[in-house]
C-alpha cells in the first residue's frame, strides 16, 4: 500500500532521527515532557458556562418532558408489578412460542423461573418496565432519524458523526448534562437509555432502506403508488427484516444501560440491587442479581430475533394467526390470573421457597483466595513487573533489583541499544524499511514508557502513522484528536487510558486469537466457547469487576483483567468465524499443491481470514475503551476516573471534555484500523 | 415487594395507633402539602440507609407519603438544590465537597442540624502489624515500615488505600504533609475497601487504610489500631507554619466529623410538621451499628430492621412526633 508513496521512507527516517535527538537531548527540558500549561485552554470551564446558560433557558422544557414521561413509566411499572408472576411468565412464554416455537418458549420459561426462584421478581420487573418504555421510544426515534438519513445525504453525513459520538462517548459522561436538564429520578435513566439505545436502530433503518432493490421500488411506482404509498407499502416492508435486527440490537443496548441508569436514580430495580451488592463487595449476591439481567437480556434477545426471523420465507414455525393469538392471549391471562388468586404462591413466590446460594458462592471465593492467594499474587506481580510497568514507565523507570533482579547499568543499556540498532540496520539492508523504522520506535517506547515520551513525538509520529495507513483524512482526524487532548489539559490521563487499553487489547489479541483458532478447528470447543461468549457480552459490565476485585484487589491490574474479560469476546468470535468461513476450495487447492498442514494454516487460512480477524481487533479495541470507564470503579487513574469523578460532582464541563477525549481516542483507533482493513482487502 | 411491606406496615400502625392518626388528620393545617411525596436521598453506605428509612417511616406516621431516591453522595446536593430530592439525612461534614458550600450560599439547600452520630475516621491498621512495624501506632513507625508495604504499582513507595476518589483526597494531602513514604491508591467503593481489609486480615498481610467508624466490619476481623496524629486544630489547615511540616497545611489529625441533616430550601414552607420532625430526629452509634450488623452481616432487609427498631423504641421517637405536631 506504500508503493506509490516513495517519499514515505525518507520522512519516517527523518522523524526517527528527530525523535531520537528529542528524547536524548530534551530529557531534562520540562516543556518537552509535559504539555505546557500556557498552551492549554480551559475548555471545561467554557462548556460549564455554556451549559449553565442553556440549562437556565431550557430547563422548563426538559423538566416538562421528564414530567410527561414519568406517567407511562410509573403506569407500566405498576401494571407489571401488579400482575402475578405466574400470569406474566405464562404470557411471556406464549409470546415466545408465537415467535420462535417450542425451544424459544422453553428457554424463556426456564429463565423467568430463575428470576422467580432467586427472589428478584419484583426488582427484575421494575427494570423490565424501564426497558419496555425505552424500546418503543428508541425505535421510533431511531426509525425517524434513519428515514431522514436515508432521504437526505446531508442529514446522513451529520447523523453518522452524531452516531459515532453517541456510541463512543461513555454513558457516564453524558449522564451529567442529562441530570442537569431532566433532574433526578428514574426518568433520567430512561432518557439516558434511549440515547444509548437509539443508534443501532438508526443505522439498521438506513441500511435496510438503502438496500431495497431498485426493481422493487420501480414496481411500486409502476403499479401506481404515490411516493408516500410506495414508502409505506413497498420500501418499509422490504427493509423490515433489517429493521428488526435494529430492534434487537436496540433492546440489548437498552438493557445494558440498566445498571448505569441505576447510578443516577433507579430505585428497587435490579441494577440498583447489583450496584448495592457490588459496593458491599458481596460476590455471590451480586452475581445472582447480575444473572437476572443476563436472563432478561437472553429472553428479549431470543424473542426479538425470533420475530425478526419469522419474516423470512425459510422459517417453518408460523404460530397462530393474529385473531387466534389474541384470543389465546386473553384466555391464558384470565385462566392464570384466576389460578393465582386461588393458589397464593403463583401470585407472589413465597420466601421459604426461594433458592439463594450466595453464601456458598462467597465461601467458594474465600477458599480459592486462601488456597491460591500466593499463586494469584505471583501472577499479578509478574504481570506488573514484566509487562504493565515497562509499558507504562519504560525500562528506565521499572527495572530495579526487586523487580527484574538486576540493576539497569550503562552496560546493559548500551547492549540493549546496540542490539536494537543492529536489528534495525539489518531490516534496512533486507529492504524492509517498515520493519527497520518500527524496531527502534517500539524499542524506544518500551525504554521510555508510554508516559515518558514527549508529546512532541506523539504529535509528529502518530499523524504520520495515520497518513501512512489511511491517507490525509485519517491523518487530519488523528492530529485534531491529539491536539484536543493536549489543549484541553487531559493529555496525561489520556496516556494512562491508552496504555491500559493497549495492554488489554494486546492480551485479548493473543489469548482471544488462540481461543478463536482452537474453536475453529473443533466443534466441541466451539460449542463450549459460544455460551461463555454470549454470557460475557450480556453480563452487565459491572458484574465482571466483582471476581476481578475479589482475586486481585483494587488497582490497575484488576481493571486490566476486567477489561480483558469483556473485550476478548469479539476477538474470539471474529477469529473463529473468519477461519471457518475460509472457502474449502482454497484449502483443497493448497492440499493438492502439496502444502504442509502448518503452511495451509499460516499461508492460506490465516491470510484469507485476516480481514475478518482485523474487524475483530477493531471491535476489541472499542470494547476495551468502553470498559475502561467502568473499570474506573476499581481504581484506575486515566480518563475513566476523570469521567467518574465529574459524574459524582455533577461537573458537566469536565465530564464532557473527558468523554469527548475518550470518544476521540476510540474514533481515531477505529479510523486507522478501518483504513488498514480496507487496505488488506485489496 | 418492599412497597407492599411498607404499605402493610403503615396499615398496621394506623390500626394500632388509630387515635394518633385521627389527631394527626385533625391537625392537617400544620402538615402542609400531604399529597405530594417527600423524596429522601439514599446514598452509598448502609448506615445512611438505616438513618433514612427510620426518618422516612416516622414521616409516614405523621401522614406523609415518602419516596426514596437513589443519589450519589455529592451529586445529591445538585438534586437537593433543584428540589428534585427534598432531604438527605446523613451528610458527613468531612467530605461535603465543593458543591455543598456553593449550594448553601445560593440559598438552595439548608442545614437542619446534627444527626448526633459520634463519628470518627483515621488511618486504620491491623494489630498484628505491630510486630513487623515496631513503634506503631506512631507516624514514624508507619513511615519506617513503608518498604514492607511496597507493591509494583506504588514502587518504590508503600501502598496506602485512601477513600474512593469521589469522596475527596484528604489522605493524599496528609501523606504529602507528613512527608510519608507512601503512595495513595483510591479505594474504589466501600465494598472494595472492606474486601481489602478482610483479605489482609485473612492472609495476615500488612495494610494501611483510610477508614471510618461506626462500621460493622470491625466486628468481623481481628483487632485494629489507628495511627496517632497530632490532634486537629483549625489553624493547622490554614497556617503552613503550624505542625511538623513548616511548608504544608493539614499536617495534623483529621477533624472530628459531624453528621448533618440537610434539606431543600423549600422544605420548611411546604411540609412544616415534617421539618420539625426531621429537626428533632437523632440517632446514636449503638443503634446504628446494631442495625448495620443485622443488615450487612445477617442479611436482613433494611425495611424490616428499621421498622423493628421503630416498634421497640417508641419512647425515643414519640417526643419528636409530638414536637412536630405541637410546632
Amino acid at each position: 500500500m506504500f508503493s506509490e508513496k516513495n517519499y514515505l521512507p525518507f520522512i519516517w527516517g527523518g522523524l526517527l532521527l528527530f525523535s531520537t535527538i528529542l528524547m536524548v537531548f530534551g530529557n531534562n527540558t520540562k516543556w518537552l515532557l509535559v504539555f505546557p500549561e500556557t498552551l492549554q485552554i480551559p475548555i471545561a470551564d467554557y462548556l460549564d458556562a455554556i451549559m449553565l446558560v442553556f440549562v437556565n433557558l431550557f430547563r422548563w422544557l426538559f423538566r416538562f418532558i421528564s414530567f410527561v414521561l414519568d406517567w407511562p413509566m410509573r403506569g407500566v411499572q405498576e401494571l407489571l408489578s401488579w400482575l402475578p408472576w405466574f400470569t406474566f411468565a405464562s404470557l411471556a412464554t406464549f409470546i415466545a412460542w408465537q415467535g420462535g416455537g417450542r425451544n424459544t418458549a422453553i428457554l424463556t420459561l426456564i429463565l423467568l423461573l430463575y428470576i422467580v426462584i432467586v427472589g428478584y421478581w419484583y426488582e427484575g420487573i421494575n427494570s423490565l418496565s424501564l426497558v419496555v418504555i425505552c424500546i418503543p421510544l428508541a425505535v421510533i426515534i431511531g426509525f425517524v432519524l434513519g428515514v431522514l438519513g436515508y432521504r437526505s445525504p446531508k442529514a446522513n453525513a451529520f447523523l453518522q458523526v452524531m452516531l459515532d459520538f453517541m456510541q463512543t462517548i461513555p454513558a457516564f459522561a453524558y449522564l451529567i448534562p442529562i441530570l442537569l436538564l431532566f433532574g433526578f429520578g428514574p426518568v433520567v435513566g430512561l432518557i439516558a437509555s434511549v440515547i444509548f439505545a437509539a443508534p443501532p436502530m438508526v443505522r439498521n433503518t438506513i441500511l435496510g432502506l438503502s438496500r431495497v432493490p431498485p426493481e422493487v421500488r420501480e414496481s411500486g411506482t409502476m403499479s401506481g403508488c404515490t411516493p408516500r404509498q410506495r414508502f409505506w407499502w413497498v420500501e418499509v416492508p422490504t427493509a423490515f427484516p433489517q429493521m428488526l435486527v435494529g430492534v434487537n440490537q436496540t433492546t440489548m443496548a437498552a438493557l445494558s444501560m440498566v445498571i448505569v441508569a441505576a447510578i443516577i436514580g433507579g430505585f428497587e430495580d435490579i441494577g440498583w440491587e447489583v450496584l448495592g451488592r457490588l459496593r458491599k463487595a458481596q460476590f455471590g449476591q451480586s452475581v445472582l442479581a447480575g444473572m437476572v439481567i443476563v436472563c432478561l437480556a437472553i429472553i428479549l434477545d431470543r424473542i426479538t430475533l425470533a420475530y425478526a426471523k419469522r419474516q423470512l420465507p425459510t422459517e417453518s414455525h408460523s404460530g397462530f394467526r393474529l385473531k387466534q393469538f389474541l384470543m389465546w392471549f386473553v384466555g391464558i391471562a384470565l385462566v392464570t390470573y384466576i389460578l393465582s388468586l386461588i393458589i397464593d404462591p403463583l401470585r407472589i413466590w413465597p420466601e421459604y421457597l426461594e433458592f439463594y446460594p450466595a453464601d456458598g458462592m462467597n465461601e467458594l471465593v474465600r477458599i480459592i483466595i486462601t488456597n491460591y492467594g500466593e499463586f494469584l499474587e505471583g501472577v499479578k506481580n509478574n504481570m506488573q513487573y514484566f509487562i504493565l510497568l515497562p509499558v507504562k514507565l519504560g525500562f528506565t523507570r521499572s527495572i530495579y533489583p526487586i523487580t527484574w533482579g538486576f540493576e539497569l547499568t550503562p552496560t546493559i543499556i548500551g547492549l540493549y541499544w546496540t542490539i536494537i540498532i543492529a536489528g534495525s540496520i539489518l531490516a534496512f539492508v533486507k529492504k524492509n524499511w517498515k520493519l527497520g523504522v518500527a524496531i527502534p520506535f517500539l524499542a524506544g517506547l518500551l525504554y521510555f514508557g508510554i508516559t515518558g515520551i514527549s508529546w512532541v513525538v506523539y504529535l509528529t509520529v502518530l499523524p504520520l502513522f495515520a497518513y501512512s495507513i489511511g491517507g490525509i483524512r485519517v491523518a487530519i482526524f488523528v492530529t485534531g484528536s491529539l491536539l484536543f487532548l493536549m489543549v484541553a489539559g487531559i493529555w496525561v490521563p489520556a496516556l494512562i487510558s491508552i496504555y491500559l487499553c493497549s495492554v488489554a487489547v494486546a492480551i485479548c489479541l493473543i489469548l482471544g486469537g488462540l481461543i478463536g483458532m482452537w474453536a475453529s478447528t473443533s466443534d466441541r470447543v466451539s460449542a463450549i466457547v459460544r455460551p461463555i461468549n454470549d454470557t460475557l457480552q450480556t453480563l452487565p459490565q459491572f458484574v465482571l469487576l466483582i471476581p476481578a476485585v475479589m482475586f486481585f484487589r483494587i488497582g490497575e491490574f484488576t481493571a486490566l483483567m476486567a477489561i480483558v474479560a469483556y473485550a476478548i469476546v469479539p476477538m474470539i468470535r471474529y477469529t473463529e468465524q473468519g477461519l471457518r468461513n475460509v472457502s474449502p476450495t482454497a484449502v483443497e487447492a493448497g492440499i493438492t499443491s502439496g502444502c504442509t498442514p502448518s503452511q495451509i494454516f499460516w499461508q492460506i487460512k490465516l491470510k484469507l481470514a485476516l480481514p475478518q480477524i482485523l474487524v475483530g481487533v477493531n471491535q476489541t479495541t472499542l470494547f476495551g475503551l468502553n470498559m475502561l470507564v467502568i473499570a474506573a470503579l476499581v481504581g484506575t487513574t486515566g480518563l475513566g476516573q476523570q469521567i467518574y469523578l465529574a459524574l459524582s460532582k455533577v461537573d458537566a464541563g469536565a465530564g464532557i471534555v473527558a468523554g469527548i477525549g475518550m470518544a476521540l481516542i476510540a474514533m481515531s483507533a477505529d479510523r486507522m484500523m478501518q483504513a488498514y482493513i480496507k487496505a488488506t482487502k485489496k | 415487594m418492599i412497597t407492599q411491606k411498607i404499605s402493610k406496615m403503615i396499615l398496621s400502625f394506623c390500626v394500632v395507633m388509630g387515635f394518633l392518626c385521627a389527631t394527626l388528620s385533625a391537625n392537617s393545617e400544620d402538615l402542609g402539602d400531604v399529597d405530594s411525596p417527600i423524596k429522601l436521598a439514599i446514598n452509598e453506605w448502609s448506615g445512611q440507609h438505616i438513618t433514612t428509612y427510620i426518618a422516612g417511616q416516622l414521616l409516614e406516621k405523621l401522614g406523609y407519603s415518602v419516596e426514596y431516591q437513589n443519589a450519589g453522595y455529592l451529586s445529591q446536593f445538585q438534586a437537593l438544590g433543584d428540589g428534585d430530592i427534598h432531604a438527605t439525612l446523613e451528610g458527613w461534614t468531612n467530605q461535603l465537597g465543593d458543591i455543598y458550600p456553593v449550594k448553601v450560599e445560593e440559598g438552595a439547600i439548608v442545614d437542619i442540624g446534627s444527626l448526633g452520630l459520634d463519628a470518627g475516621e483515621g488511618w486504620v491498621y491491623l494489630k498484628f502489624m505491630e510486630d513487623m512495624c515496631p513503634g506503631l501506632p506512631s507516624l514514624e513507625a508507619m513511615n519506617d515500615c513503608a518498604d514492607k508495604l511496597m507493591t509494583p504499582e506504588t514502587l518504590p513507595m508503600g501502598r496506602f488505600i485512601s477513600y474512593p476518589a469521589d469522596w475527596g483526597n484528604r489522605s493524599e494531602q496528609k501523606i504529602a504533609a507528613f512527608n510519608l513514604n507512601y503512595k495513595a491508591v483510591p479505594g474504589g467503593t466501600e465494598g472494595a475497601m472492606i474486601a481489602e481489609l478482610k483479605a489482609a486480615d485473612a492472609s495476615q498481610k500488612p495494610i494501611f487504610m483510610m477508614f471510618w467508624q461506626p462500621h460493622y466490619v470491625f466486628s468481623q476481623i481481628g483487632e485494629v489500631g489507628w495511627i496517632d496524629m497530632p490532634p486537629f486544630e483549625a489553624v493547622c489547615d490554614s497556617d503552613p507554619a503550624w505542625g511538623s511540616n513548616p511548608d504544608e497545611v493539614s499536617d495534623c489529625g483529621f477533624e472530628k466529623p459531624d453528621t448533618l441533616k440537610i434539606a431543600w430550601s423549600g422544605f420548611q414552607e411546604r411540609w412544616p410538621a415534617a421539618w420539625e420532625l426531621l429537626a428533632a430526629f437523632q440517632l446514636d452509634n449503638a443503634s446504628q451499628e446494631a442495625m448495620m450488623y443485622q443488615i450487612d452481616v445477617e442479611e436482613q432487609d433494611v425495611v424490616d430492621v428499621t421498622s423493628q427498631w421503630i416498634e421497640e423504641n417508641e419512647g425515643t421517637w414519640s417526643p419528636w412526633i409530638s414536637s412536630a405536631m405541637g410546632g
